[in-house]
Formats: structure tokens, sequence, C-alpha cells
């Protein structure tokens, strides 16, 4: 595994000769050995079609390139760190969420409206997540900043997951996900218990949850 | 030697969600009852120490306005106005400056509370009494019953008002604080002083007193930063937070 957690804040990973690494920038904290960093003006993988799709959907996270041979120590702004290891499935994330990731994993940009139609665009508002989120795909890990510890909660067909939206990291797998709201009379009169729209996620895989409801 | 004992967190001795892991405390608050309470409430368990785990089997718990994270199975979230406890209860709060948003959580399945990434301690109460302000209860079980009372000059030390939150009854409650909460045991023979900024809650049969360190010092703006100080006597536990609120007393 390339990244290794330190303490709950912190990561190391280890960059070899012929792999690359992609980190978010300035969130390198001490380095040892070889290691050059470059920034990266495409703001991750893909040509120069991904490039213009990132900045449409304002998921470019300004990435840097790690190249090099020693190891690098990763953090940021005192946020909690996960580490979430992909094996051939898809990891959707906010693109602001993610420190650092292996650059054999592939880089996309998903349009929530693909998901659940209008629905699925509404969801993006409501969580602040926009139009759009980042996936990665392939074998490799990922390092993910939240307010706050992660865990993990599993989601089986037979045990749909309700997420807060503000407490959502990310979720990997064969999940479907869609807002699910409670809305009812009392959230009109404004005695509403606070919880009125929650993402539902069902299928087979896992969902992140951080301990806050504060976006980073 | 015969040093004030300092009871370890609850999640450090008992495995989670061990019922014979709650604190045991002698004196007028420990009344053991038959084992007949225990009915099939709503369970408390902490998943690290910053997320409460409560599986309910149709059973309802009592928590702080919006701090759900996550839930499976079937859960139904209902606002209770003025805390729950009524007309009457609602009104002190608006009074008193107390008021909590709370809401009233029922279903089947697991829920997962959080609030701001802050620490949370499980309390089990045995028909003793605990004193927490409004801002630092998360949830407690639909058993136990809260109120307000007046706390004296304290609460204005503390800079959160002069009343606050009691939870009375038989079942358990989490209380949050902003780092790992130490509990610290009061016997007759051992009264506690405790910073005001740092006290975030108590149990058992506790008197508290105002007790300030104020000179001349203090007069002239030399002072230590510790000038006031609530003294604790009686029997009973203490939670402190390993951080300060900002109070007046901090400033003088």
């Amino acid at each position: 595994m390339t990244f290794r957690e330190i303490n709950s804040k912190m990561v190391e990973a280890t960059v070899v000769p012929g792999q690359r690494l992609f980190s978010q920038r300035g969130a390198m904290l001490a380095y040892r050995g070889q290691v050059s960093f470059t920034p990266n003006v495409q703001g991750g993988q893909g040509g120069l079609m991904s490039m213009i799709g990132r900045r449409v959907a304002g998921e470019a996270a300004p990435l840097m390139t790690v190249e090099g041979s020693g190891t690098v120590f990763f953090g940021h702004g005192g946020h909690h760190v996960h580490v979430i290891t992909l094996s051939g499935d898809t990891l959707y994330v906010e693109a602001d969420r993610l420190l650092a990731f292996e650059g054999t994993l592939r880089q996309g940009t998903m349009f929530l409206g693909s998901q659940g139609g209008v629905m699925g665009m509404v969801r993006g508002q409501v969580t602040g997540q926009g139009l759009f989120t980042t996936t990665l795909q392939g074998h490799g890990s990922v390092a993910v900043m939240a307010h706050g510890g992660v865990f993990e909660i599993p989601v089986t067909p037979q045990h749909p997951v309700h997420v807060d939206p503000q407490a959502y990291v990310a979720h990997h797998g064969e999940v479907r996900n869609r807002l699910s709201t409670a809305l009812g009379w009392r959230e009109m009169v404004g005695r509403g218990s606070g919880e009125a729209f929650q993402l539902e996620l069902s299928g087979n895989g896992t969902v992140y949850v951080q301990a806050s409801e504060e976006k980073l | 030697m015969n040093a004030r004992t300092s009871v370890p967190p609850l999640w450090q001795t008992a495995p989670l969600g061990v019922r014979s892991g709650w604190v045991s405390t002698h004196g007028p608050c420990s009344v053991h009852l038959p084992g007949g309470y225990f009915r099939s409430v709503a369970m408390f368990r902490l998943q690290g120490s910053k997320v409460l785990a409560v599986d309910m089997t149709g059973d309802a718990v009592k928590a702080k306005n919006g701090s759900m994270v996550a839930y499976d199975g079937q859960m139904a979230f209902k606002k209770l106005s003025g805390g729950g406890e009524g007309l009457r209860g609602m009104v002190t709060r608006r009074l008193t400056g107390e008021q909590m948003t709370v809401m009233e959580v029922k279903g089947h399945g697991t829920c997962w509370f959080a609030d701001r990434a802050s620490e949370i301690n499980l309390v089990g109460l045995r028909g003793d009494k605990l004193c927490v302000e409004a801002g630092n209860l998360l949830a407690t079980d639909a058993g136990l019953r809260t109120g307000t009372t007046f706390t004296g000059l304290r609460g204005a030390s503390q800079g959160n008002g002069l009343f606050t939150t009691t939870v009375e009854g038989h079942g358990q409650a989490a209380i949050l604080s902003d780092g790992p909460a130490v509990v610290l045991r009061v016997s007759p023979q051992y009264p506690l002083i405790v910073d005001p900024g740092a006290y975030v809650a108590h149990q058992g049969n506790v008197r508290q007193s105002f007790q300030s360190g104020v000179t001349f010092r203090t007069l002239l703006g030399e002072g230590g930063g510790e000038a006031f100080q609530i003294r604790f006597e009686g029997d009973g536990l203490v939670y402190v937070q390993p951080s300060e609120r900002n109070t007046i007393a901090g400033d003088v």
C-alpha cells in the first residue's frame, strides 16, 4: 500500500520511480529523498477535454504531480485523513476532499443528473456537492479528508443506509443514491427536526461518514 | 497515596455497549435497583470517540436537533418543542435561556449521532441526577426526564447563563465535550475545584459553590487568569474537558 496513516491527520506516501502520485496542491508537509512536485495545470489526468470538463464542472481542485523516489508526508488543514483502497471499483468523492491518490487510478467527473435525473441535480444542490462529483476508478489507494473522524457503514441490499448530506464523505461500490425527503408540515412552519433531507444509499458497497456536520 | 482517584472514561475500561461498564458511584446517588429495569431500551455505544451509535428496536431517544449523521432501518425524526417537557418546561426554557432544540428519534435499526467532531461521553444514570449545559447534551434515553435548575453565580461565570439542564431517571445519556473529558470523583474528604470554562457536567449528590481568588493584583490587571472557580463538595462525579470556553473569569 502506498499510503500509510501515521496518525489520524497525516499520511506517509512512498514514491518509487515510474509511479506517480497526485496530491492536492500545498498538502505536502515534509519529504525524504529525491522527490519533485510539479503543479498540474490540467488538474488531474486525462487530456485537454477532461481538463475543460473539470473546469466547467467546478471540480478542478488544484493538484500537483509527485514523482521521484522517497517518502512524502501529506496533511491539510488539520483535517482527519482516511485511506481507502480500491480494487477495481469506483469511488465517488468531492474534489476538495481529495488529499492524495495514486496515479494508477483513473480520475473522472460525473454529472449527478445522470444518476437520478432531475432529483440527482437537486440532490447535488442540497448536499452542496454541486452538479458534478469526482470519480476515481481502478486499483490503488486514496487519502480522503474529513472533519472529525471517518467511519464506514456497509451498504447491503437488505440494509439501505440513510446519511445526513452534510456528514456524507464518499462512497464506493455498486451503490445507488437518492435524496429522500422527510418534509412534513412541521418543516413548513419552521419546527423541523433538522433532518429534512437525507441521502438514501442502497445496493452493495460502503459509505464513508464523518463525525461532524461541517463541510471542509 | 490517598489522592483523588481519577475515574477513566467508560470507553477505556469496558467493552463498548457492556452494561457493567457503567461508572458505579458509591454514596447516596447509587441506587442499585434489581435488574428489572433493563427493559428493551435503546442501546448506546460509542464508535470511536466522536460518534454515538444507538441501536433501537421500536423505542425512542431524544437527541440534539440535527445531530444525526447516518442511520439504517426505519427512523422517524420529530422535533420536540421546548425539549419535550410540556408547556411549562417550554416556557421555563424560554425564560431561562436554556433553550435546547431536541428531536425525538424513533424506529428500528441503528442511528449514528455526532456533533461538530466533539468528543462524546456516555453517562449511565441510575436514579441520580446529571447537571449539564443544554449545549453539551447530545442524546438521552427517552425514559430520562429533563428539566432546568438555577445554578447561582456559577452559571454567570461560565458564560452560559444562570440556569442549567438536569437529566434524571434510569438510562443513558451522551454528553459532548471539547476534547476527551476526564471524570473526577468528589468525595466528602476531597472537594474538587474546577475552572468554570472547563466544567462540562456533574452527577450525583454534589453541592457547588463559587469561589473567587480576586486580589488586588487582579484589579491591577495582573491576575493569573484563574480568578474564579467552582467548588464541588459532597459525593459524585464531575466531567471536565481539556479546553476552556471563553468566560469572563478567564479574562481576569
